[in-house]
């Protein structure tokens, strides 16, 4: 479904991916650990299409197609989802609208008929079941003064109306009480799939616990620099970074 | 002596419509001779700064005839109760005064001077606009406009829409100056909807002036829908007594040139003040909000919010004026102006002039220029929408905050006319 080769990117003068592999087939859920600033964000966000952030070399391809030549809206409409780390506040916009336009726009993308007011509204009904919301949250501006958890939760309730094909999850289990965790976890766990993937950025095992990962994989400096099964997260759990993380940029990780 | 005012002193020197009061004589009078030796603004002029009467100046204003001419396409009128003013005269046949509660005065301000001149005379004045050029005018060539009188308790609950139409012929520029005159008594209440719009090259200046009783309240609304070739300019007086609340609500849309002046003196204690003011201009519009507000007595509160959305080579201009006199302790005032630009070549003038001569008071000020966020940006196309509806959605929701704060009955039809004018604001016609 994704086949990451040699990528490389840049902020402004900074390389921050230096050349990631990574391969997330149909059906499969990955996760990512590693140390802050290693650019797990900086390849969800080149996976998304943000235009800030220049890829200088490497391929994607996802379903077959050339990622990096395609808009973000495209990529939405390809099926792919990134559940922003830090989701953005947008007063003015209520939320229920954005829902709505955003499934038509992908709905429209697609060729496929759009939805009115009326039956996008018994479709909101139904996923706000599963992040156990009631309807004020919807009526509300996007994101509008939701509290840290909230916002995540927005981002599932958003992952559930667009049903989309792969998930990339950034750091969605962080901030979150409990029940929260529960909450995104069943998210997670409704839409999987033998043709969806997800890719779940973490730094905790806790979520790992409710959405099994099939590989995990261990990001530093840029690189992945190991993988392993869900085994390698309980590890990290344990012994942290430490043997991953190069003493200086640049210098190769543990083999 | 440039064109227009060449056509307007001619217009001037016309002799004034007979069968007037005394009173009125005077008045016309004394305004015809300020405007003689005023004549339009200049940017030499301190107030006027920044904004260009320049084009103006190149057009001679035939006076506006009066006429049933038809409505601008796209233009429904807004339900009764309505007055509606053709070129500054009462059309009666689109007027429409039912609905009103008993007590209520709302009709003509001509025929108020002729059945009360007594009661109308010591209302009449320029109020705040003593030596300014366009209340000079007004006072010398109004026809028409608003007459509202609310005795002490009488609230009138729906909006009271006043249409200000100019219609001018091909080829022939013309000017039109409404009046109003809002006298709300003791705790009346009233919501003010004017509607400004019209067709053709015309010069609308308005004079509207409103005293405010002891605790009555009223709401001013102002959709500004000119036509591309208009020069639009709105004069706002208002007198406040002790613990009267005024809120005026300025939508800004239309005219190649806008100035809406609204100056207000709180004469009372504990007055509340409210301006709030969006504007949306593109192309080589020039959009000018000068506010100017007085406290004179202690307690006193103002807030004066102006948002404006500049795309093309467009100009906004902002001149948030504020005195607190010496005995005006305890006031509370703020200015904010907020801009998003959507083009390189938009620009915007701020200025906050604070003059605070009490020791005791809270004064702020802000003002923001800035772009459509990119994190927002992309959030948006990251849920699908394309770059050219998500900058939409996003310039929408600048504008709906203050969309929002309009009264309900008008809040659909402002939306409306709001996303019309905004860059792909047809990709949103169900915006929010
Ligand atoms: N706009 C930017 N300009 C400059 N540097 C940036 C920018 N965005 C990210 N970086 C840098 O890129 C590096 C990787 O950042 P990124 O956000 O991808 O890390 P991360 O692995 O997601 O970290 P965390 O676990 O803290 O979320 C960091 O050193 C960060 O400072
Ligand atoms: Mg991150």
């Amino acid at each position: 479904m994704l086949r990451i080769q040699n990528l490389k990117a840049r902020i402004g003068e900074k390389e921050i991916l230096h050349g990631l592999d990574l391969t997330v087939n149909a059906g499969e859920v990955h996760a990512i650990m590693g140390p802050n600033g290693s650019g797990k964000s900086t390849l969800a966000s080149v996976l998304a299409g943000r235009e800030n952030v220049e890829v200088t070399a490497g391929s994607v391809t996802y379903l077959g197609q050339d990622l990096l030549a395609l808009a973000p809206e495209k990529r939405a409409a390809a099926g792919l989802f990134l559940g922003f780390q830090y989701p953005v506040e947008i007063p003015g916009v209520a939320n229920l609208y954005f829902l709505r336009t955003a499934l038509n726009a992908m709905r429209r993308a697609r060729g496929e008929e759009e939805v009115d007011a009326m039956d996008f509204l018994a479709i909101a009904k139904e996923k706000l079941k599963l992040v156990k919301w009631d309807q004020s949250f919807v009526q509300r501006g996007v994101n509008e003064g939701f509290s840290g958890g909230e916002k995540k939760k927005n981002e599932i309730l958003q992952m559930a109306v667009l049903e989309p094909k792969l998930s990339i999850l950034d750091e969605i289990d962080s901030g979150l009480d409990i029940d929260a965790l529960r909450v995104v976890a069943d998210g997670v766990n409704a839409l999987r799939a033998p043709d969806r993937a997800f890719l779940l950025v973490t730094h905790y095992q806790r979520l790992l616990d409710y959405v099994k990962p099939d590989r995990v994989h261990v990001m530093a400096a840029g690189k992945i620099v190991k993988s392993g099964g869900p085994e390698l997260a309980l590890e990290l759990e344990k012994t942290g970074y430490a043997g991953w993380v190069p003493e200086r940029h640049g210098a190769g990780a543990r083999p | 002596m440039n064109r227009a005012e060449e056509s307007l002193q001619a217009a001037l020197a016309r002799p004034a419509p007979a069968g007037e009061p005394g009173f009125l004589a005077a008045l016309r009078r004394a305004g015809a001779d300020d405007f003689g030796r005023l004549l339009l603004p200049t940017t030499r002029h301190e107030e006027w700064r920044y904004t260009s009467l320049a084009g103006l100046a190149d057009l001679a204003l035939a006076p506006a005839e009066p006429g049933a001419a038809a409505l601008p396409a796209g233009f429904a009128l807004p339900p009764a109760p309505r007055l509606v003013l053709v070129n500054g005269r009462i059309d009666p046949s689109r007027t429409d005064l039912a609905g009103l509660p008993p007590g209520a005065r709302v009709g003509s301000l001509a025929a108020a001077i002729r059945e009360r001149p007594g009661a109308v005379e010591p209302l009449l004045g320029r109020g705040p606009f003593g030596d300014h050029a366009f209340a000079a005018l007004s006072d010398a060539l109004f026809a028409d406009g608003l007459h509202l009188e609310l005795p002490a308790g009488v609230a009138v609950e729906a909006p009271i829409h006043v249409v200000h139409l100019t219609l001018a012929g091909a080829g022939q520029a013309v000017g039109a100056f409404p009046r109003s005159l809002l006298l709300l008594g003791e705790a009346a209440r009233a919501v003010v909807v004017e509607h400004w719009t019209g067709s053709g090259s015309y010069l609308a200046a308005g004079l509207t002036q409103a005293s405010l009783g002891e605790r009555s309240a009223l709401e001013l609304v102002r959709v500004q829908d000119e036509a591309p070739g208009a020069f639009h300019v709105g004069l706002v007086g208002v007198s406040q007594l002790g613990g009267s609340r005024f809120t005026s609500r300025s939508v800004a849309l239309g005219a190649r040139l806008a100035r809406v002046e609204t100056r207000a003196v709180l004469a009372g204690e504990e007055t509340e003040n409210h301006v709030d003011g969006l504007y949306v201009a593109s192309g080589s519009q020039v959009h000018d909000h000068f506010i100017h507000v007085d406290h004179a007595r202690p307690h006193g509160l103002s807030r004066e919010w102006v948002k404006g959305i500049l795309d093309g080579s467009a100009r906004g201009v902002f001149t948030g004026r504020v005195l607190v006199r010496a005995g005006a302790q305890k006031t509370d005032a703020s200015q904010v102006s907020s801009n998003l630009l959507l083009s390189e070549e938009a620009t915007v003038d701020t200025r906050p002039q604070l003059e605070i001569l009490a020791d005791d008071v809270k004064c702020s000020h802000g003002g923001t220029v800035g772009q459509l966020d990119e994190d927002a940006l992309f959030y948006l196309r990251s849920r699908g929408l394309d770059r050219a509806t998500a900058r939409a959605l996003l310039t929408w929701a600048f504008a709906a905050e203050m969309v929002e704060r309009l009264p309900a009955p008008v809040r659909e039809g402002v939306r409306r006319l709001v996303t019309a004018r905004l860059p792909d604001g047809a990709r949103l016609q169900e915006a929010a």
